[in-house]
């Protein structure tokens, strides 16, 4: 720093600094020039994607990005999002320093201090809390986009004894269909936006024949990578459904394009199981051999029977002798076993799995589907047979399912759909167990979130957690629960919130619920690389580096990547290492599981704590035989050649024994019929390392259709009031609460947009380009409307949006154009994962005047965020 | 033949993502509110949900008889005899306007900070280094590809060779006659220009087939 300056000549200092002993010339020292432009392998984080790019560095600043070709997943290509990486970087309202408060909340006024001092001042703010009132009473939060590593708060939190962090996302994002992946088959789930279908990438070998895209858009949620790869075998001739309200530019390509009513998908999937199980389109001997559709279940206790107690042993009915038989891992080529069926035995009622799955989906014909769904019937049809008459295909969901109360039942049926269809781990299928290199335990995300250093009693205070247990799989809590406890002191007050990332202003629901909610926390800390609405309520704002500065290891497909630091600005850390510090901190004011958490031999494999990025993947770079600078020097480099990685079929190579080792499930078969979420329910299995008690109601093992709790369909006060029912998606220049202060990406979209349908427009007098107000139940933003016959009539979209540029405003810059703000944070909630709603809820629109005061709508007013210096 | 260089787009590889635009803006230091391409959204149109609707990337079309050109009154605005490009001299660009206004496609825009006119001259710094135009190298559906269409060994003239019948040029009222060539099989071409068909579904006059 000081030789920059230096080397900077300004007129007059010299003249200026006499006599002012606070201002010391320094001695001059020229840089040299370093005009060798160098090229850094890494990979992107402005999404979850992470894309290999080449960053092109001159004189020590990032002049160039672009994809880097060596990544088999974007394959040289980079997105808005990503090559806006430069202007993130040096975007001139960077977080720089640490701040703490010196004014009121949201005033503005900020006191810059010394790392050493802010953490000093969090690790107190969390000691006092802690002896006070107990630990739990502080939370913490991640996600909203911005994440360079998901596990780091979680860990933090388990660390320093509290049970309550949570993820915007999570139960409204991703977890749904990870828990019912993990709890129906034991491998990786079928999201593209989540970087999984890795057989998909090798597109000129891949065989698929057809893929259904069930709310997701790839080519506007990952572009580079999964919207190319689909784009790709849409081009070799793959044939596509999608279902989705919103005519995305995958729906514009699809052979048939469901345009269904939002969140109504569990009947259209319900529909599906039914017609393939009529029509015996199913994969028989996929469906006899390798799932426990055949299994006989008790219908008292609703749990499999598993003679001897053996899971992997199961009661079948054999159509031979006419009685119950034990089936024995594998398969028994003397039975002849029956699929559907139901039997009394000793006075007991038991039914095959298939049975309670067609009973449980026998009502929803085509028919049902269409009027439920507000769809056409023989559209439907024509769609279901595009799926499973083009053998291999498969099912890839999104996170529209996810954002309902039905989004665990929705994960469920759209697995069970490619399970029928025996799409697993062939050749062509999205669910695969391919090889792996070793650097990271669970994917994509390194951090150990060491759950052994949280005490018993504490797990059991988790807010939201006995209801919700599906949770767990994440080790998360429940945010609505989290809320309602601010509000209420109930069960307990909670009095600090510490959170690292993104604008959670402008990703949680009912957003000024937490903004009335912050009134009752004694603290707030927000770690962030740019203010956001966030800020506005912080008492200690603490800067992050931005993807170009980080560090991570980054496994796409057969490839080894790193994330490197390109180049580093300003007193910015990663905040995988100010978890650490502030840990560091509480540990030598006295906190025993922090300090304990840096002793290696304590921490075992949850790894002691680091102070630097590189000691900490000097602990796991090992597994590929490299340290981590070895390991950047190397990256990007193959850990498997393709054809070893791949491993198809993994369930029937054997296991010690000689017998096929199956799938990742107790009794290792694909189970369809999931008792092990009433399981789940009641203890807590298989995630928490004791039983837990019970959630009020058990857990259902098949899916279930329930209509959302604001509906058309409801024809009640609220439907009649709020008569259009919104719905959300990506778009191709945002990722959740990130990059809307990037002027390149605002210019092209600077306020969110409505859409809506001709007819719908006609009905409200709403036109394209003009404001319109949009209310629920809950509150009142404004957008411009944009008319068209892409979105299904009676329903309109919006996605998240903020305005970095009123910060400093009243409105903290969430409640102008914030669809969240009309999003719904109380329940009911989805029984397992406790998902509050973020699509599928009413609406209504009506001509505004203007629009909201203060935001920025034209190119010019972005200029001031423009990047510092010249690129 | 003379060597006439030009973009084709695959509009059926096309997914809107706006990678293009914003890789054109960074690798040619475009300033706010103007851009040398853009992703206009032709459509949909037909009636929900047997709907049709595509992108289409539009630049500078490098026209044969460009308008451009013959309205420039100081002579910096030029079609180069060498390989087709219709370039501006800076040194000799005054910033009148006079091209922007008659280029039926939009395709000039106006440099505040410069105060001349710009246009997309297919990456000229780039590909005197050797490489491709940044629209093209980061197109995430790879639909953008370059070259001459005059040559019939080109690879762009085998691509639009092998999608004969399936080739249009944008309309042309004024005899500009545009290189620019585009591929689209899976929907019907609307015989529009993009921004008169944006402007078309934005008074509510969605029907247009």
């Amino acid at each position: 720093m000081k030789n920059y300056i230096s080397a900077i000549k300004i007129s007059g200092l010299q003249k200026a600094s006499m006599g002012r002993s606070y201002l010391v010339q320094c001695e001059k020292v020229l840089l040299a020039p370093d005009t060798q432009e160098r090229i850094v392998h890494t990979a992107c984080r402005a999404c979850i994607a992470n894309c290999g790019v080449l960053a092109h560095v001159k004189n020590g600043r990032v002049v160039k990005l672009e994809g880097d070709p060596a990544d088999p997943m974007s394959k040289g290509r980079l997105c808005a999002k990503g090559l806006s990486g430069i202007n993130a970087l040096y975007h001139p309202n960077r977080n720089k320093y640490p701040l703490v408060r010196v004014g009121a909340r949201g005033e503005g006024k900020w006191k810059r201090v010394t790392w050493e001092d802010a953490i000093d001042r969090v690790a107190h703010m969390l000691m006092e809390i802690r002896e006070k009132y107990g630990a739990e009473c502080v939370f913490g939060s991640t996600g909203g986009g911005g994440n360079p590593e998901v596990w780091s708060a979680a860990r933090f939190c388990n660390i320093f004894g509290t049970p309550n962090w949570f993820e915007p996302g999570s139960a409204q994002c991703y977890l749904p269909r990870v828990l019912a992946c993990a709890m129906m088959y034991g491998g990786m789930d079928a999201s593209i936006a989540d970087s999984n279908c890795l057989e998909f990438y090798d597109e000129e070998n891949c065989p698929i024949q057809a893929l259904v895209l069930w709310g997701t858009d790839p080519s506007y949620s990952c572009p580079a990578s999964g919207g190319r790869m689909v784009n790709e075998l849409r081009q070799k001739g793959v044939k596509t459904v999608v279902i989705d309200p919103r005519l995305t530019p995958d729906a514009a390509k699809a052979d048939v394009w469901l345009p269904i009513r939002p969140e109504s998908d569990v009947a259209l999937q319900m529909s599906w199981i039914r017609y393939i199980l009529e029509n015996k389109l199913y994969d028989e001997d996929f469906v006899m051999r390798w799932t426990n559709l055949p299994y006989l279940v008790d219908c008292d206790s609703r749990f499999v029977v598993h003679p001897g107690g053996e899971k992997t042993a199961a009661l079948v009915w054999d159509k031979k002798s006419n009685c119950a038989k034990t089936l024995q891992y594998p398969w028994d080529e003397e039975l002849d076993v029956e699929l559907f069926g139901t039997h009394e035995i000793g006075g007991k009622l038991y039914k095959t799995g298939a049975q309670l799955l067609w009973e449980r989906v026998e009502e929803y014909t085509l028919d049902k589907a269409a009027e439920l769904c507000w769809l056409d019937k023989n559209d439907i049809e024509k769609a279901i047979r595009i799926y499973a008459e083009n053998s291999p295909s498969s099912l890839c969901m999104g996170v529209a399912t996810d954002q309902n109360i039905n989004s665990e039942q929705s994960a469920m049926a759209a697995i069970i759909l490619d399970f029928l269809l025996g799409n697993v781990e062939k050749p062509g299928t999205a669910m695969q167990r391919f090889q792996i290199s070793g650097v990271l335990k669970s994917p994509n995300y390194p951090v150990p979130v060491a759950l052994k250093c949280l005490p018993k009693e504490q797990l059991e205070k988790r807010l939201g957690g006995r209801e919700h247990k599906g949770l767990s799989i994440w080790y998360g809590g429940h945010a609505a629960s989290i809320l309602k406890a601010i509000q209420t002191g109930k069960p307990y007050q909670p009095r600090m919130w510490i959170d690292r990332s993104g604008n959670k202003f402008g990703v949680l629901a009912e957003v000024q619920k937490w903004a009335e909610a912050t009134e009752k926390l004694d603290y707030i800390v927000h770690m962030f690389t740019y203010p956001t609405s966030m800020t506005a309520y912080a008492d200690v704002v603490l800067p992050t580096e931005e993807w170009l500065e980080t560090e991570m290891v980054v496994e796409t497909c057969n490839i080894c990547v790193a994330r490197q630091q390109v180049v580093h600005l300003w007193e910015t850390r990663d905040e995988t290492v100010v978890w650490s510090n502030i840990a560091k901190r509480c540990g030598e004011l006295g906190h025993e599981m922090c300090k304990k958490s840096f002793d290696p031999e304590f921490m075992g494999e949850d790894l002691a704590y680091w102070d630097s990025m590189e000691k900490f993947f000097d602990q796991i770079t090992p597994a590929q035989g490299v340290t981590w600078k070895e390991y950047c020097e190397k990256a990007p480099f193959e850990f498997l050649p393709k054809e070893e990685w791949k491993t198809y079929y993994v369930y029937k190579q054997p296991d010690e024994a000689g017998l096929p080792q199956g799938f990742n499930t107790p009794s290792k078969k694909i189970e369809i019929y999931c008792d092990s979420f009433i399981e789940l329910g009641r203890t807590g299995a298989p995630f928490m390392p004791y039983p837990l008690p019970p959630a009020d109601q058990d857990y259902e093992p098949l899916p279930y259709y329930a209509e959302p709790t604001e509906s058309p369909m409801r024809n009640d006060e609220i439907s009649r009031e709020f008569p259009l029912t919104m719905t959300n998606g990506r778009l191709p220049l945002y990722h959740h609460s990130t990059l809307r202060n990037i002027p390149g990406l605002r210019e092209m979209m600077a306020v969110p947009e409505l859409w809506i349908c001709p007819e719908d427009a006609e009905t409200y007098g709403v036109h394209t380009g003009n404001w319109v107000w949009v209310e629920s139940k809950r509150g009142k933003i404004r957008a411009k409307a944009y008319v068209t016959k892409g979105i299904r009539p009676g329903t309109v979209y919006m996605e998240r949006f903020w305005h970095p540029e009123t910060l400093n405003t009243p409105t903290h810059g969430w409640q102008e154009t914030n669809v969240n703000v009309l999003t719904r944070s109380e329940g009911p909630f989805n029984d397992v994962v406790g998902t509050h709603v973020l699509r599928g809820f009413q609406v209504k629109v009506s001509p505004a005047e203007s629009g909201p005061e203060g935001i920025w709508t034209t190119p010019a007013d972005f200029k001031s965020w423009l990047t510092v210096g010249k690129t | 033949m003379k060597k006439q260089y030009a973009i084709v787009v695959e509009l059926d590889r096309c997914i809107g993502c706006r990678g293009c635009q914003v890789a054109c803006k960074f690798e040619n230091d475009i300033s706010l509110g103007a851009s040398r391409n853009h992703t206009y959204t032709m459509g949909p149109v037909g009636s929900f949900p047997k709907l049709s609707m595509y992108f289409l990337t539009l630049m500078c079309q490098q026209c044969e008889n460009p308008a451009c050109e013959s309205v420039c009154p100081t002579g910096a605005c030029y079609k180069s005899e060498e390989d087709g490009i219709v370039r501006i001299d800076p040194e000799l660009c005054i910033g009148c306007k006079s091209c922007q206004k008659v280029c039926p496609y939009h395709a000039n825009n106006f440099n505040p900070e410069k105060r001349i006119m710009d246009k997309c001259d297919l990456c000229e710094a780039s590909r005197e280094a050797g490489e491709i135009p940044a629209c093209i190298k980061n197109c995430a559906g790879a639909a953008l590809h370059f070259g001459d269409i005059n040559d019939p060994e080109s690879k762009v003239s085998q691509l639009l060779a092998a999608n004969e019948g399936y080739v249009f040029t944008l309309k042309d009222e004024t005899g500009v006659n545009p290189s620019g060539r585009f591929i689209l099989r899976r929907e019907p071409w609307i015989e529009e220009l993009p921004h008169v068909f944006e402007k078309m579904l934005q008074e509510g006059n969605g029907n247009v087939r």
